[in-house]
């Protein structure tokens, strides 16, 4: 543990930390283009300078490059260290275009952040810039050369994180160039990650061109809902439109990163199919009469079928909040039936995470990422949790053996050599063995004395929620969908979120679903009740590992500005409310529900057992369920 | 596509190299002999006997100074333009030469016979200006014993 | 002095197998394989006081001794032949005339370090330099010099030879090593030095050629009688000079190390061409600070030439007469730096256009004398870059603005080259 000193700030950091991220350690933010903490160092850039005052090393050094160590007095604001660090910025200028006006990455760039930072303002070099011919790279992001500093971030990321072949860097001297071989796609599906790591704006966001300036986003910390290893993100959005997702750090969980899917899979939540009003018999209705229409006509049903012949459903897609809310109204109504899940399909995984994780055996993608040994069981990671497969290439970069069982592990990703079985892998050599069971997965022989006790796990399931809809499930005594209804006793259904993966038969009534996508349900249900989309509500999903994470309130609900109506405009009415933003989360229309049976105020739906889950800081990294 | 005796003989240098990618310089000389440049369709056979995509051949083809990744005539005649040969006349051997030739540097003959192109020193520094025609260094050069050189006497 | 490396030379031609075998070519490996304990080799070597040839003047058996001996793989050892500092043609002179010096160098080099495995990474153009190695290399495999139990004895060695495709960069160590793997030669972060974590992440020892050709005298004559052929008492060695530029013979000679600049000029080189007056030389290759006539009796060893304010580098040394102009010079320079550069850092990918910038405005007359603090600028933060490329790079620009600031000055008051006009 090197005891050092920088700019009079006593620092004790690890061994191997760098004098760039003891400085950050104390909120000192030294200059860095190429340095990036998942990244390392690479050394390029050279504005990380600082100068050494005392110690084993002196005089100007990278502090990006420099392993913090005993004694090591550090000024970054030495006048030296000072003049070297303007003296890049002005390299890096040379060339850089003077665009930040229509630059998409204006407001939101390093460069621009550091130049201004670095005091560079008077251009001296008065020759010409040097200019590039840009690439198409596919309708997602948007590729714009003549930006590039060379930090050489984006080929790293891309080639020695993510392990693609289809992107790199051409050229050599002041002619380097970062792109494909010819225009085309970028094939990686973690290519989004390119906007991120660019300092600056090379690589944008092309989904969301021109379309606002990083002080006009709504923003706040969420979560991807489209697996179930619940990466951390930050959706930005404008007028009730989403515009784009970012990755946000959860060191524990996806790191640095997210999969594309994550980043340009969320076109749903602006659609214009989107339900946005409540309708009875397919009429658009108040929201009042909605309700009092449901509440009457399931009043009719369990007079005339009885408790025992409804079902409700809740969903994996649906906040934790919501499915406990689901569960409560269950109860209150006598309902025989609660639903988590669509099938037994999706509900053995997850229950059998649930029955299998402890504090000890969860592995979290982070767990994965440091592994020495991982055993791949039914599974396809890059289809079923991409982010996986990133942390599985991590921990194979790092030496980790692979090994994929009933799977096939083709992927340029890593190298993964087949085993038969789990019991044929050497468990004992390996210090941090993680397997990896995919839904596909044959059930594990417990008695598999092959699998020794330190070894973690890690199941991929289907959606955001699975695993709180697990415990759920477990609780409540829940079955899936379609083995209740194969009971023939189901003959109503209220559902919330949750999606159709058997046929209903006719005589099945939907009485009532909630949803904020246009689903089967929504479109068969007598009452239709839109809700809110996760970005537009605060909520918790609890992910594969058993990790219950927030997401917060992005952006209020409502009709988004742009693609409004056949005609394109606006409603031609006066009202103090956006269009469409009477619409609530769906435990919040399920409180409303039990309200209005029982006249009792619900505020908290995180209560009992789940109650240390309510001050879960979204920015923190979750907290375990298990 | 090349001859199956050259893809042969490319891939047995393959795979005698402690790794694909060592051989991978020789490759793309051997493809640019064949190919008289290295063409986009010999950047795709390279990524083929060396298992690696086009783009990571791109990357090294790139990289160095005596892979064209554009067409050159059948003679590319290097004319040093490094600190001996230029004490010694260099620049105005290869001015001579543009005008003679009737092409800038960098250029190809109308007749698709020669290419100009200035390079980096040659390592005959005792005999500057040097050129490099087919592999073959010269010098000291004066514009009339490189036409002979250049058979455009 | 003795010749060390060009005493079988032959004048028009290179040495064959049976003439080197006969003036006693391959008696060191041989004596070194029956006789000698790969640490005696290295020990022989750093009695010598051999400092690397190829430019930086390391120790080599220093250099050698980094190499940890209980690592497990293997190790490499790599001849670097990558001979693009301008001004230099020394390597390709050796190769030409005596490629056998190489090999056996090359052999006892890999004796002493426990190398199975050694390759030469020639550059581009150097062909009949190429052919006489393979040839060499043949010849002695089918000698039994190498390959498989070398004459007998528990030692083997597979010799390889690697044509680059032209690139400055590939010189510098860690970027050869790049190079060599078939990636991108762009140099690797030190430490892990190459002795630790080399080729393919194994400990290699990379040596000049000149270096490498040594090593037989020094094996067969001994290290003392080795040390001896210096012109001073600190000079160890011989050292061969390649000379270009304007003086009346330029060629590549082997001179014992620390003769004076006067000596080599005015002897083997005989003097400036008619009409030349010497006016500056680089004097070890082109990233080496200009000499003047002050510096005549400079002695060419590594210390005295640093003392004299520049480098001995790799002994390439380019002459300039009274009608060369400096800023025109220091420009062509600069622009082969820039030019290539591998694109890494960004002193060095962006810099070294902006000082070439600079001196094309200057020789162009459209100069201004900020800019003389611009290059000064640059001289000091170009140091800072990621490898020996753009340092090096200032080394002419800084003996410009010491020693030629009045020629600079005159660029911008006349606002023309003065001697385009004289």
């Amino acid at each position: 543990m090197p005891k050092l000193i920088i700019d009079n700030i006593a620092v004790e950091v690890p061994d191997g930390t760098s004098v760039l991220e003891a400085a950050l350690s104390v909120g000192i933010t030294i200059p860095h283009f190429c340095w990036h903490p998942a990244l390392g160092k690479a050394g390029a850039c050279r504005v990380c300078a600082v100068k050494i005052l005392e110690g084993p090393v002196k005089g100007i050094q990278m502090s990006c490059m420099l392993p913090a160590q005993d004694g090591m007095v550090v000024s970054t604001g030495d006048g030296e260290a000072v003049a070297l660090r303007k003296s890049v910025i002005e390299w890096l200028m040379i060339n850089h275009p003077h665009d930040c006006p229509v630059c998409d990455e204006g407001g939101e760039c390093q460069l621009q952040d550091f130049t201004i930072a670095g005091g560079h303002g008077i251009r001296r070099y008065d020759g010409k810039k040097r200019t590039h011919v840009n690439q198409y790279l596919g309708e997602l992001i948007e590729h714009e050369m003549n930006r590039c500093i060379q930090c050489y971030r984006c080929a790293r990321f891309y080639q020695e994180y993510a392990g693609g072949t289809d992107f790199g860097v051409l050229g050599r001297a002041d002619m380097v160039y970062f792109g494909r071989q010819c225009d085309g796609p970028l094939e990686s599906p973690f290519s989004g990650n390119l906007v991120d790591i660019c300092p600056t704006g090379v690589f944008t966001d092309r989904t969301a061109r021109f379309r606002a300036r990083y002080w006009d986003y709504d923003m706040a910390p969420s979560l991807c809902p489209h697996c179930s290893l619940g990466c951390n993100t930050i959706p930005a959005a404008r007028y009730r439109e989403l515009l784009k997702v970012m990755a946000r750090r959860n060191d524990a969980v996806n790191g640095w990163f997210i999969c594309d899917r994550g980043r340009f899979g969320n076109a749903a939540v602006n659609a214009p199919r989107r339900p946005r009003q409540p309708l009875v018999d397919r009429q658009p209705v108040g929201w009042d009469q909605a309700l009092d229409t449901l509440l009457g006509r399931l009043s009719e049903f369990l007079e005339l079928h009885g408790p025992g012949s409804l079902a409700i459903v809740g969903s994996p897609r649906m906040s934790l909040e919501g499915n406990i809310m689901a569960a409560r109204l269950r109860d209150l109504l006598g309902a025989g039936t609660i639903c988590y899940f669509g099938s037994s399909k999706q509900s053995e995984p997850a229950l059998e995470a649930a029955n299998s994780l402890t504090p000890d055996t969860a592995a979290s993608q982070a767990d994965v990422r440091s592994a020495d040994l991982i055993a791949i069981v039914g599974c396809d990671l890059l289809e079923q949790a991409p982010m996986m497969a990133l942390a599985v290439r991590q921990a194979w970069r790092n030496g980790a053996r692979i090994y994929a069982v009933d799977c096939d592990q083709t992927t340029s990703l890593y190298a993964g050599e087949v085993a038969p079985a789990l019991s044929a892998l050497p468990f004992s050599e390996a210090k941090q063995p993680v397997i990896i069971y995919g839904t596909d997965h044959k059930q594990p022989d417990s008695s598999d004395d092959a699998v020794r006790s330190g070894t973690k796990l890690a199941f991929i399931l289907n959606g955001p929620n699975d695993f709180g809809c697990a415990l759920l499930a477990r609780e409540q005594g829940a079955v899936p969908l379609a083995d209740a209804l194969a009971g023939g006793k189901i003959k109503g259904l209220l559902s919330f979120e949750a999606d159709l993966t058997t046929e209903l038969p006719d005589a099945v009534r939907v009485l009532a679903a909630c949803d904020w996508q246009p689903t089967q349900l929504m479109q068969r249900a007598e009452v239709a009740l839109p809700a809110t989309a996760w970005i537009e509500m605060e909520g918790t999903f609890v992910n594969n590992e058993g990790r219950a994470q927030r997401f917060r309130q992005v952006m209020p609900p409502g009709l988004p500005i742009r693609g409004l109506g056949p005609d394109g405009h606006p409603p031609r009415e006066f009202r103090k409310t956006a269009p469409g933003s009477d619409i609530l989360p769906g435990w919040r229309l399920i409180a409303d529900i039990i309200e209005r049976l029982e006249g009792e105020r619900v505020d908290v739906p995180l209560s009992g057992r789940w109650q240390k889950l309510q001050g879960i800081n979204a920015e923190d990294a979750g907290e375990s369920v298990l | 596509m090349i001859p199956e005796s050259l893809r042969h003989e490319l891939q047995q240098r393959v795979a005698q190299a402690v790794t694909p990618r060592e051989a991978a310089v020789d490759v793309l000389k051997e493809l640019q002999a064949h190919y008289g440049w290295l063409s986009d369709e010999a950047v795709v056979e390279a990524a083929a006997i060396l298992g690696l995509t086009p783009l990571q051949v791109e990357e090294l083809a790139t990289f160095y100074e005596m892979i064209y990744r554009r067409p050159v005539g059948r003679t590319v005649v290097h004319v040093c333009d490094s600190i001996s040969c230029w004490a010694m006349g260099g620049e105005t051997l290869l001015s001579q030469l543009e005008q003679r030739l009737g092409i800038m540097a960098g250029g190809t003959t109308a007749d698709g016979a020669l290419t100009l192109l200035p390079c980096s020193c040659l390592g005959n520094c005792g005999d500057g200006p040097a050129l490099m025609v087919s592999e073959q260094l010269h010098g000291p050069v004066t514009l009339d014993s490189a036409l002979k050189i250049l058979g455009r006497f | 002095m003795e010749a060390v490396l060009f005493g079988h030379n032959r004048p028009d031609r290179a040495v064959t197998f049976d003439e080197y075998c006969a003036e006693g070519g391959f008696a060191a490996l041989r004596r070194a394989l029956a006789e000698l304990s790969p640490a005696e080799v290295q020990q022989a070597v750093i009695d010598s006081g051999m400092r690397g040839r190829g430019g930086a003047g390391f120790p080599t058996g220093k250099k050698w001794s980094f190499v940890p001996r209980n690592l497990p793989g293997p190790r490499y050892l790599i001849c670097n032949c990558d001979e693009m500092e301008p001004g230099t043609y020394k390597d390709r002179i050796l190769l030409e005339k005596n490629p056998y010096l190489l090999v056996e160098g090359m052999a006892l080099a890999s004796y002493a370090l426990g190398v199975q495995h050694a390759f030469v990474f020639i550059r581009r153009g150097y062909e009949q330099a190429a052919r006489n190695l393979r040839r060499s290399v043949a010849e002695a495999l089918s000698a039994g010099l190498l390959g498989d139990r070398i004459l007998g004895s528990g030692f083997s060695l597979e010799l390889d030879l690697h044509q680059s495709a032209g690139r400055y960069i590939c010189g510098e160590e860690t970027a050869l090593m790049n190079a060599l793997e078939g990636k991108r030669a762009n140099p690797r972060a030190k430490p892990p030095f190459p002795a630790i974590k080399g080729l393919w992440g194994q400990p290699t020892v990379v040596n000049n050629v000149e270096t490498l050709a040594n090593i037989p005298a020094i094996i067969s004559q001994g290290p003392a009688w080795w040390k001896g052929q210096g012109a001073t008492p600190e000079a160890a060695g011989t050292k061969l000079f390649c000379v270009s530029g304007h003086v009346r013979q330029p060629h590549c000679m082997e001179l014992p190390l620390g003769t004076s600049l006067g000596e080599i000029i005015d002897g083997p080189c005989r003097g400036m061409r008619p009409g030349s007056v010497f006016k500056a030389c680089i004097p070890g290759g082109a990233s080496t600070p200009y000499f003047t006539g002050e510096h005549w009796q400079v002695a060419m060893d590594f210390d005295p030439v640093a003392k004299a304010g520049s480098r001995l580098g790799t002994g390439g040394i380019v002459v300039f007469d009274q009608n060369t102009c400096m800023v025109a010079a220091t420009l062509n320079l600069i622009r082969f730096f820039a030019r290539e550069s591998c694109g890494w850092c960004t002193p060095c990918r962006e810099g070294l256009p902006f000082v070439r910038h600079t001196l094309e405005k200057i020789e162009n007359g459209y100069g201004a004398a900020d800019d003389i603090e611009i290059l000064r600028e640059h001289v000091h933060q170009l140091n800072y870059a990621f490898c020996a490329l753009a340092p090096g790079a200032m080394g002419p620009l800084e003996g410009l603005l010491r020693l030629f600031e009045d020629e600079l000055r005159e660029h911008i008051s006349a606002r023309t080259c003065p001697f385009k006009t004289r």
